[in-house]
């Protein structure tokens, strides 16, 4: 059955094309078709025709069609196609069906019996869900807030090219960062015990590694940013319960640098006018 | 306790036979059940379900005696105390099989809703799990609701009681729909009611119903196209929309459950059963603890569309709506009889006319006469129009035995 089916309609086909080739054959179109010429020609150089004339024409227009179908051989077929084209509209609004929300779905489908009165929380941060941004509440806002800080301040980690999420490797990443802005001395990223050959190795790839990028980018023209000294000493330095105020105590003596002297000694003056009292505050101190 | 001749209540055929034997367990009276099927040529004495039943009762108790005749017409059955799931009495891993065989018609709500109003007066939890080849977790054409209906209806109507519904469970752990000819599934149900009381508290349901706010529902179709959901949501939605807003119904696939094929050249073999579709739809009123429900599924034989079975449970909801009261036909029993074995004070419910009128609750009514209850007290509601009847039910104090103090 399915071949025969398949034969007709290519024939069916077919015949539609003959149809429209006679159309565009036919005398009484040709003709129609140089009326409009001639008309359209009329009306550009002088003032348009009477618009009765149009809606006389269109009637016409539409019987030849109709003519042509009739005339041609397979007006059978062609018939038989106009009854079965039938245009079924399966309407199905699957979209319409407004489905639970993820929280409530898990509860209602959960084994427990529903509770009567299901509360549904206000704010849900997830991407999936629907967050309700017309919510302004304070509690909303602060949390608006919070994930807004949190992405500038984090967003650089997502530039890189290995995993531009924030999870997996990233989210340890950002959660250092979250923990030395609350104060963190230590990173958890840093192991805090190693061979110390294995430490030095890794500060010394991580040197050699600075040097080459600031060596290139000097070699490119590139300015970079500051090279980072090493964090000089400043303030005074915290001497354990006992130990001397000033100097180093060892070998059981008190050994003095010259700038603990310069600094007991206090500033040189020259000899001038003010020479006694400086020396008189200068001995003064000697003497404590 | 022993007796040397225990007073038997007698009844005959085997109408409400689970609530007689749930009564007589709560109750502790020995009866005597004859002439079960006995006209009938072909299915004379129990039916598979009612065997399957009593094997759980006599699981889920300690002590009781069942003695059934030869043709099966005659059954006497002496209740013991209600243990429920305990380690060493039938219960292994907290947990009693009941295993049902593939012959059973009836949803596996027929078990469970008796079971649940046994289970608040055990003295331990109550585990059962519900496996085998015969367990249908739908609502089935014998009348049963589906297990949703008992977890998303029937449950919630314990919290009342002082019932913790937090503490109750009903795992489903594989849908199935009834098998070719109506028979058996594959389905795996688990029923956790951890909550036991002394005495349910007395209930007062006397006020009015309230307006239906919002109806939940499941839509599930086991190992037949998804797509059934969606087009039984569809066209419930269709006739429910303008009546209520807020209508969100789960769609619920499975695959069809695998069983034995029990085939004797090959024993290892697996076929799949149980394949269907159905409805179930519960209306929440704005009172607390009113629920309606409506369960249909699409017959075992098919032949019926999933618009036909959605449009279907949509009026069979708006019929259950239109009954009224603050319990429909299937929480009734269950309501009344927890209402009766409270305290001895005076609860109120409100029925529906159509709802008391039933052979069902008026048989409920007198069983538990029978058992020793009190009568009930019926009158019409004079503070609104309707056409509702309030029953008054007094409690007998029996409550569990098995909590009770000195």
């Amino acid at each position: 059955m399915a071949p025969t089916l398949g034969k007709r309609k290519r024939r069916t086909a077919e015949a539609t094309e003959d149809n429209r080739e006679d159309d565009g054959e036919g005398s009484a179109s040709l003709e129609l078709d140089a009326q409009e010429i001639f008309r359209r020609h009329f009306e550009a150089q002088f003032k348009p025709l009477p618009v009765v004339q149009k809606t006389v024409k269109e009637p016409e227009e539409a019987p030849p069609e109709d003519e042509s179908e009739e005339d041609s051989e397979w007006d059978g077929i062609s018939e038989e196609e106009e009854t079965t084209v039938q245009v079924v509209e399966h309407v199905d609004a699957h979209s319409q069906i407004a489905a639970m929300s993820k929280e409530e779905l898990k509860v209602f489908m959960s084994s427990k019996p529903p509770t009567a009165h299901a509360k549904q929380p206000l704010i849900r941060n997830k991407a999936g869900t629907a967050t309700e941004d017309d919510d302004a509440s304070e509690a909303a806002n602060l949390k608006k807030d919070l994930a807004l800080q949190r992405l500038l301040a984090e967003s650089h980690l997502l530039d890189s090219a290995t995993n531009p999420t924030l999870s997996g490797n990233n989210r340890h990443k950002a959660t250092d960062l979250r923990l030395q802005a609350l104060g963190s001395k230590i990173s958890i990223l840093k192991q805090e015990k190693m061979p110390m050959s294995h430490r030095k190795g890794i500060i010394a790839k991580q040197n050699e590694r600075e040097e080459k990028r600031r060596k290139e980018a000097k070699e490119n023209g590139i300015i970079l940013e500051k090279a980072k000294s090493a964090k000089k000493f400043e303030g005074k330095r915290d001497r354990g319960v006992g130990a001397p105020a000033v100097g180093r105590f060892s070998g059981g003596t008190l050994k003095l640098s010259k700038k603990d002297i310069m600094e007991i000694e206090g500033p040189r003056r020259s000899a001038s006018g003010r020479g006694g009292r400086g020396g008189g505050r200068g001995r003064g101190k000697r003497g404590r | 306790m022993a007796a040397p001749h225990p007073e038997y209540l007698r009844f005959t055929t085997h109408r409400s036979l689970t609530h007689r034997l749930v009564l007589s367990t709560l109750t502790g009276r020995p009866v005597h059940i004859s002439q079960i099927r006995s006209s009938s040529p072909t299915q004379t004495g129990l039916a598979p379900h009612e065997i399957s039943f009593l094997r759980l009762l006599e699981s889920i108790t300690n002590g009781s005696s069942i003695q059934i005749s030869y043709t099966g017409t005659t059954l006497t059955y002496s209740p013991g105390l209600i243990t429920g799931s305990v380690e060493g009495l039938g219960a292994s891993g907290g947990v009693v099989k009941c295993i049902l065989p593939e012959t059973i018609r009836r949803g596996v709500s027929w078990f469970l809703i008796p079971l649940c109003i046994l289970a608040p007066f055990s003295k331990a939890p109550v585990n059962v799990r519900f496996e085998g080849d015969g367990v249908i977790t739908s609502a089935t054409e014998t009348g049963d609701i589906s297990v949703d209906s008992v977890r998303t209806a029937i449950l919630p109507l314990y919290e009342k009681f002082g019932i913790l519904s937090s503490k109750l469970e009903l795992r489903v752990l594989q849908r199935s729909c009834a098998g070719p000819g109506g028979k058996g599934g594959g389905g795996i149900v688990e029923l956790r009611f951890g909550s036991q009381v002394r005495l349910p508290k007395t209930v007062h349901m006397n006020r009015s119903p309230g307006r239906v706010r919002r109806i939940r529902g499941v839509a599930y179709s086991t190992g037949v196209s998804a797509s059934n959901n969606a087009r039984m949501i569809h066209t419930a939605r269709g006739i429910l929309n303008p009546l209520v807003n807020d209508i969100h119904v789960a769609a619920q696939y499975d695959q069809a459950p695998l069983v034995s094929s029990r085939d004797k050249s090959d024993p290892g073999a697996k076929k799949r059963t149980g394949i269907g579709f159905g409805l179930c739809l519960v209306a929440e009123s704005s009172v607390d603890g009113v629920l309606y429900s409506a369960d249909v599924v699409a017959p075992s034989s098919g032949g019926v569309t999933p618009e036909d079975i959605g449009k279907q449970c949509a009026y069979q909801l708006l019929e259950i709506i239109s009954q009224g009261g603050c319990v429909t036909r299937v929480g009734a029993a269950t309501v009344l009889t927890l209402m009766a074995m409270g305290s001895e004070d005076v609860g109120r419910l409100r029925l529906g006319r159509d709802v008391i009128g039933t052979e069902d609750v008026v048989g409920l009514g007198r069983d538990l006469k029978m058992f020793g209850a009190s009568n009930w007290g019926l009158r019409d509601v004079d503070e609104d129009d309707s056409t509702d009847i309030i029953v008054s039910v007094k409690g007998t104090g029996v409550g569990n035995i098995g909590k009770k103090i000195a």
